[in-house]
């Protein structure tokens, strides 16, 4: 296996955009380029794309050489998309470092995009429904809201967690995102603000949960090797791990315990060869409030049923125990599904090289996980970046 | 431009929601091969299959064993009682299909050893409670297809 890096990367603005899916992709294509002087569209020889719907949300399939098309990439080694819904562009990174790495591909692109905004936004709903085992639990109206809702319900059920203590991820998350550029949300949010807000499924209120977001991202991959032909700072994928259990419900022997993340964390730290005081950057799923709280935990930075008093200590900011999304994280940035690892990675990529706004900067960071759940939570992927 | 026509078309059409975004499943036996399970239900009976060579039981129910591949499976009966190990109410954000029943409860049921998501029928959310016994509802849709559902035994009971 050739180590591999990541030399550089573009992405749109996300949120709600006046623009089309095929905008978005010409959009984040042409940040990708520019920002790579060395590198042109004809030597991509790779192309993954990370779309988690789009058959859904724009009604168009065979999406992989539609961003070749719009990109202007003629790949010759692989074509293809990848899905693995709310984890789908770390699929795409995945499969371009494989591709890297294995030998067969030497400029690979892992792109990432999501248009989500419907006129009709039961329809999207309809789309994140179907995410779920659409026979035996979509069909009981259960969604990621009402899911993670139960989860936290639990949380608090078993370990006291409190619905102040979730509000302080929001808090923490929205304050990194007013210094993200690309971020759905830049405002600032209170504890108040989030307990006030409208209530989607209880638990958890409306600044619990991220949003619906349209956004697209790309990087380039090469052999570390060849990576100082592009640029003199990349970033190295340097381990990964993923675990799963299926997909239905039933598969779960507990809601507050996510095996295949603990797993996929033990994978992770041994493929890198560190430890957990390693990791100076922490771009965690977080999707809702609780998942974060939940990710303390199962990464192992506090004790089971101690997350809500890990945020509350402060201890996720910059300066604690471990920078948990300076980026501003799916809370801040929004979650445009097939882009959201791709941004991850991007942003991990600038913060090592000093380029994101000194509020949010993790000065002197080496090494940095990403990491993506999907569906209920049954699937865990991790990424491990260094410089 | 003077030789530009323009025109207005319409579709008039009524679109039904269609099967792809129906989110109940097909249950006959033209459409699957777990019709038993539906069959089951309508006679009041929640089941799913079980393996006979590994004596695993598998949920959803399966044609063939996940465990060990042996497609000697046997139904059997989950019974009609359960209780509530999680909920939530559907307030906002419910897909096509749900959007007049908001709002509405989601439940996991514990039944058999098995968790399962369900809907809970009659129930208000401030009314439930983890721990909560739940019994067995079978609802039938107008094309006379069925699913099941849990609703609250009230302590009277």
């Amino acid at each position: 296996m050739r180590k591999v890096a990541i030399v550089g990367g573009g992405a749109t603005k996300c949120g709600k955009r006046e623009a089309s899916w095929r905008d978005l992709v010409q959009e984040a294509g042409k940040a990708m380029f520019e920002r790579l002087g060395n590198l042109s569209p004809k030597d991509v020889d790779s192309l993954i794309v990370g779309a988690a719907q789009p058959e859904r949300f724009v009604f168009q399939a065979h999406v992989a050489p539609m961003v070749a098309e719009c990109l202007g990439v003629t790949p010759r080694k692989v074509l293809a998309r990848a899905e693995l819904m709310c984890a789908s562009g770390q699929a795409a990174i995945r499969y371009a470092w494989a591709c890297v790495a294995s030998g067969l591909s030497d400029v690979a692109v892992a792109f990432g995009v999501e248009k989500m905004y419907m006129p009709d936004m039961a329809e999207a709903q309809t789309n994140m429904t179907c995410v779920l085992d659409r026979e035996w639990d979509g069909v009981n109206g259960l969604s990621a809201p009402p899911f993670f809702a139960m989860t936290a319900q639990r949380h608090m059920h078993e370990y006291g967690t409190t619905k102040e203590q979730m509000a302080l991820v929001s808090v923490k998350n929205h304050h990194y995102s007013t210094m993200n550029p690309l971020a759905q949300f830049q405002k600032e949010v209170t504890a108040e603000d989030v307990l006030k807000s409208v209530m989607i499924a209880p638990p958890l209120q409306l600044l619990d949960c991220s949003g619906i977001t349209d956004g697209a991202a790309g990087v380039v991959l090469v052999p570390a090797e060849d990576a100082k032909k592009y640029t003199d700072t990349p970033m190295y994928i340097v381990g990964s791990g993923q675990a799963s259990i299926g997909n239905a419900i039933g598969n779960l022997s507990s809601l507050t315990e996510w095996v295949p993340l603990k797993m996929a964390v033990q994978e992770a730290l041994k493929t890198a060869h560190i430890t957990l005081d390693d990791i100076d950057i922490a771009e965690l799923h977080d999707c809702f409030t609780i998942s974060e709280i939940m990710e303390y935990e199962a990464f192992g930075w506090c004790d089971k049923g101690k997350g809500g008093r890990f945020i509350e200590e402060g201890q996720p900011y910059i300066g604690g125990r471990v920078a948990v999304n300076p980026r501003g994280g799916l809370l801040g940035c929004g979650h445009p599904l097939g882009a959201t690892a791709i941004l991850q990675a991007l942003d991990i990529l600038q913060q090592f090289r000093g380029e994101v706004l000194k509020g949010r900067h993790v000065e002197g960071a080496e090494t940095a996980v990403a990491h993506n759940l999907s569906g209920p939570a049954n699937v865990h992927s991790i990424m491990v970046y260094s410089r | 431009m003077s030789e530009v026509e323009f025109g207005k078309i319409k579709r008039s059409e009524t679109i039904k929601l269609p099967y792809m975004l129906d989110f109940y499943p097909l249950e006959d036996v033209k459409n699957t091969r777990i019709s038993q399970f539906f069959k089951n239900l309508k006679e009041g009976h929640l089941t799913t299959t079980k393996c006979r060579k590994c004596t695993k039981l598998l949920w959803p129910p399966r044609i063939v064993c996940p465990n060990c591949l042996s497609n000697e499976l046997e139904w059997v009966d989950l019974g009609t009682e359960g209780e509530l190990y999680a909920f939530t109410e559907m307030k906002l954000g419910a897909p096509l299909g749900f959007v007049e029943d908001v709002p509405f409860c989601i439940g996991i049921v514990k039944i058999s050893d098995l968790l399962t998501s369900t809907r809970i029928d009659n129930a208000k959310y401030n009314e439930l409670r983890i721990g909560d016994k739940l019994r067995l509802k079978v609802v039938e849709l107008e094309d006379g297809r069925v699913f099941y559902r849990f609703k609250k035994v009230e302590s009277k009971e």
